[in-house]
């Protein structure tokens, strides 16, 4: 008989019904490829998924005691932070593994587009992952106005306008966003809604997609190999290790809640509850968004007024959303790599896009003002401050890669810096420099691209 | 006339001109065009003058209602001592013939106009005919004949009720017995100020309206024009027979009221009038001046009044207030002035007048160290409260406390003015206490974080155990 055959204990009650064996099984004979970089990458998708189930658990403990309400919201949130045991810890470790989560998405993003991890078959896992991004700053978005406190309202006053820029549908657009013309109670109800049931559905719908992907393709094997040189044992070897960093990474939050309940003290990354939102006062100056969206603030503030005929903001929201789609459909885009030929100029993208992250990042903080703020006068010290600290940090990548990849190819990292560049120490306006920058890397790009079908040419018989 | 041209070919009526004209309502447009057919308007240089007032419908109404306007901004038919202009040359005589100011006169909006003061028919062609009280000659000379002149209305109340019912009728009575009026009335002294001194000629404003010449900010210097003149003020004397300083202003600036309504733009602040008054307008006696300063400040005055500091300065003939705290130049109190010690303000007067009554400097003492007791813990704990905010901690009992403690340090601010060691006592007693629950709640606090940390290191430490164990178990697993 199969049930004697199983064993008694819980162990054999639950393999009589569910067959676990053969799951182990499974399991232990799944391999994580191993090849020329380093392992670390892998974890990131991991560690990232334990902070959502942190967001989960610690969200649904602060459902316990938040109400969503002109008169309700930020009394209950300031309740639960001074009068429940542990309410304050909770809150804490929510404010803190929402930006953790925000850290390592980006950086298991960077990651999987660095190792072209990308290429097919697994378009989708980068699509859905990438789209796991988008929800996950839509999660931080309407998180933040949940509170109801004046620097929550402020920004989301400041944030949601920017929709207003998008042509025709703009109004509309800011109408839904908002539940009407203005910040009220009305949006607080919207992002609530988002921020607990929408957007969690699809995120958890996404990830079972994302997973699923994975599950069926098996990790991507290195660049360029048919086999893997080596491997992991997925159980327990990867999956235990997966583990042990979860505990670091909750030992990490917990310390971190503890000790810097309100955040680090740097701006955009603070969530002290301060004062109650008052529509009628006036905003104050130096509204600031989180710092994953202080990028797209600055270079808002980078765009003229008027451009091509359209508003400034309208000609700036169509770059981004350009820059967006560019991002989406890299594995299309990248066709060295799906022939597992190196693809350099891809690695230099990504390299690019960290550098010009990084030089709008420091501007919209205001980097070199000395505690001036974003006024005018100190707009041009900023710029320079930034741009220094921008190119010795690109230096810095292009010695690394060039040393420890060998990489050959800096054709976009360096019109990254040569933008930021002119526009902070020759005083040549964002935009302008850009247009130059992408100029020279245009001609870089077609020079090297000639010179290697001369050399081909001449190479052959 | 509107598309007239100068000699150089470019229109005389400017743009903004011809859009206010063609935003006239057709009554207005009609009143304009019979000035010009009566040619009271003759000219489109006069024409644009008028338009470039850009006066609001009523005001333009009443302006082209009264021929004495009309011809007297013109130009071509008046030199400059009698000719209403737009922009005078500054300095130039007579300042108070502007047209802008005029317009915005009280009497001219009310409708008394030029007929009301000069006499003669706005509304006929040609009238100089003046009301009999407008001297002939000497105008100037004398001014006494102003407050006579003003108050043939302005002390009529059957008058006044149909212009202002509110307005007081008794100014010339103040003013006859004022200092001011007995100089000008009786003296016959021409640098005392009349009604125009301080309320203008043609350009007067009701005192509500900021820009008056008597509204509650502009008072200090409408007043200092004359008491902070050396020139204007010699000869002047006290009731003692000392000459009257002109530093009034100058201390005033400086003062914790000047500061307040000049600086602060606070019109609860005092301005000269408030303790002086105004048409009456006085030094206060000894008497008068805690009636004076206890109209803001009452608890300190009644505390004053039932205490024994009142008989004392009864007996030595001393104005109350000032005596501690001064007048023009007051300045914010500190807590120093209780402190005791050569320089502090109860021991220098007490070591003078009051020698052998030690308890008195004990009870300033007493006072002094309780006040700088109580604030000194408040401005230590504020900060830790602070410090334990940031850490996340909940300070909201600690700052109720904090709140209770500053109130009360406020009341016993209030109630040394009782100079009784028991009253003040009472008062200060609930803020000893507050500090006391404070600072409990603050070492509770501090407890709370300790009990976090030890959670911490507790929960870390099973973590860590947990790993190690887990990496074990890793370690054996891949042997």
């Amino acid at each position: 008989m199969d049930h004697g055959e199983k064993g008694g204990g819980l162990r054999g009650w639950l393999e009589r019904r569910y067959q676990l064996a053969t799951l182990i099984e499974f399991l232990s004979h799944k391999q994580v490829p191993l090849g020329s970089h380093w392992m670390g990458w892998y974890y990131l998708g991991g560690i990232t998924m334990f902070f959502f189930v942190v967001q989960v658990i610690t969200g649904v403990l602060l459902l316990m005691y938040y109400q969503p309400g002109e008169a309700t919201a930020y009394e209950s949130i300031r309740f639960l932070t001074t009068k429940v045991p542990f309410g304050w810890l909770i809150r804490s470790i929510h404010s803190w593994s929402a930006h953790l989560m925000i850290v390592s998405l980006t950086l298991h993003m960077f990651s999987t587009m660095m190792l072209k991890a990308y290429r097919p078959p697994r378009e989708l896992t980068w699509v859905s992952g990438y789209i796991l991004f988008l929800l996950t700053l839509g999660f931080g978005f309407s998180g933040y106005l949940l509170p109801w406190n004046k620097l929550a309202y402020f920004a989301t006053t400041v944030g949601t306008n920017i929709v207003a820029s998008v042509p025709l549908l703009g109004d509309w657009l800011l109408q839904v966003l908002r539940g009407g013309p203005d910040v009220t109670v009305n949006t607080l109800y919207r992002f609530f809604a988002a921020h607990v049931v929408i957007l969690p559905l699809a995120f958890v719908g996404l990830i079972g997609s994302h997973l699923l992907f994975i599950q069926r393709q098996g990790m991507a094997l290195p660049l360029g190999a048919k086999v893997a040189p080596r491997g992991m044992k997925f159980f327990p070897s990867f999956a235990l290790r997966d583990l042990l960093l979860w505990l670091a990474c909750l030992m990490v939050l917990v310390s971190l809640a503890v000790f810097l309940p309100y955040g680090p003290g740097i701006p955009g990354m603070d969530w002290e509850l301060g004062d109650k939102a008052d529509p009628m006062a006036p905003a104050y100056p130096g509204i600031k968004p989180e710092w994953y969206f202080l990028w797209e603030y600055q270079l808002l503030k980078e765009f003229p007024p008027h451009l091509f005929g359209l508003e400034g903001p309208q000609v700036c929201l169509f770059l981004i959303a350009i820059l967006f789609g560019i991002w989406a459909i890299i594995p299309w885009l990248d066709r060295r790599a799906a022939r597992g030929q190196a693809s350099p100029a891809f690695s230099d993208l990504g390299w690019a896009a960290i550098l010009f992250l990084t030089y709008l990042t420091l501007a919209g903080w205001d980097i070199g003002a000395g505690g001036a703020g974003s006024d005018l006068a100190s707009m041009p010290k900023v710029a320079r401050v930034s741009a220094w600290w921008t190119l010795m940090a690109g230096m810095v990548v292009i010695v690394f890669r060039f040393w420890r990849y060998e990489h050959r190819y800096f054709v976009l990292t360096l019109a990254a810096l040569l933008q930021v560049g002119l526009h902070g120490f020759f005083g040549v306006s964002y935009l302008m420099a850009g247009v130059f920058s992408i100029a020279a890397a245009a001609f870089a790009a077609a020079t090297l691209r000639l010179l290697r079908s001369g050399t081909a040419g001449g190479g052959g018989p | 006339m509107l598309t007239a041209k100068d000699e150089n070919g470019k229109p005389i009526i400017t743009p903004e001109q011809q859009t206010y004209f063609d935003g006239l309502n057709d009554n207005l447009k009609e009143m304009l065009n019979r000035a010009v057919e009566k040619e009271t308007i003759s000219r489109p240089e006069h024409l644009s003058i008028l338009l470039g007032l850009q006066l609001r419908p009523q005001k333009m109404e009443l302006v082209l209602q009264n021929n004495c306007i009309l011809c007297h901004s013109d130009s071509a038919n008046h030199s400059a001592d009698t000719l209403f202009s737009v922009a005078p040359v500054a300095g130039a005589k007579p300042s108070h013939m502007n047209l802008k100011e005029i317009v915005e006169d009280v009497h001219f909006r009310h409708g008394v106009s030029c007929a009301g003061c000069h006499g003669g028919d706005p509304a006929a062609d040609l009238g100089h005919a003046h009301v009999k009280e407008w001297p002939e000659k000497d105008r100037e000379k004398n001014r006494a004949w102003v407050v006579q002149f003003c108050a043939r209305c302005h002390s009529d109340p059957a008058t006044m009720h149909d212009f202002n019912p509110a307005l007081p009728t008794d100014q010339l009575a103040k003013f006859k017995d004022s200092p001011h009026g007995h100089r000008l009335l009786d003296q016959h002294d021409d640098r005392a100020p009349s009604c125009v001194s301080c309320h203008g000629v043609h350009g007067i404003r009701p005192a509500k309206d900021p820009q008056s010449k008597v509204y509650a900010q502009r008072v200090p210097e409408t007043c200092g024009a004359c008491h902070a003149n050396p020139e204007t003020m010699a000869g002047s004397k006290r009731a003692d027979g000392s000459p009257l300083p002109t530093t009034q202003l100058a201390e005033f600036r400086t003062s914790v009221h000047g500061k307040a309504l000049l600086q602060r733009g606070d019109l609860g602040a005092p301005a000269c009038n408030d303790c002086h008054g105004n048409h009456g307008a006085v030094p206060p006696g000894v008497a008068s001046v805690s009636r004076s300063c206890s109209l803001c400040h009452s608890a300190n005055a009644s505390l004053f009044d039932g205490s024994k500091h009142k008989i004392a300065f009864d007996q030595h003939g001393w104005a109350e207030c000032s005596k501690c705290h001064g007048n023009h130049a007051i300045q914010k109190t500190h807590d120093q002035m209780l402190a005791a010690g050569p320089g502090a303000l109860c021991t220098d007067c007490h070591r003078q007048f009051s020698k052998d009554n030690p308890n008195c400097e004990a009870t300033a003492e007493y006072f002094h160290q309780t006040i700088t007791r109580m604030d000194a813990a408040k401005n230590d704990l504020m900060a830790v409260s602070e410090k334990l905010a940031a850490k996340g901690l909940d300070t909201d009992p600690i700052n109720n406390q904090l709140t209770e403690l500053a109130d009360t340090l406020k009341k016993t601010r209030t109630y040394v003015h009782s100079f009784s060691r028991n009253t003040f006592q009472q008062v200060a007693l609930p803020g000893e206490e507050a500090a006391r629950q404070a600072n409990a709640l603050v070492n509770k606090a501090r407890e709370d974080y300790k009990y976090r940390q030890i959670w911490l290191a507790a929960s870390i430490a099973a973590i860590g155990l947990l790993m190690g164990a887990l990496y074990l178990k890793l370690r054996q697993l891949e042997k």
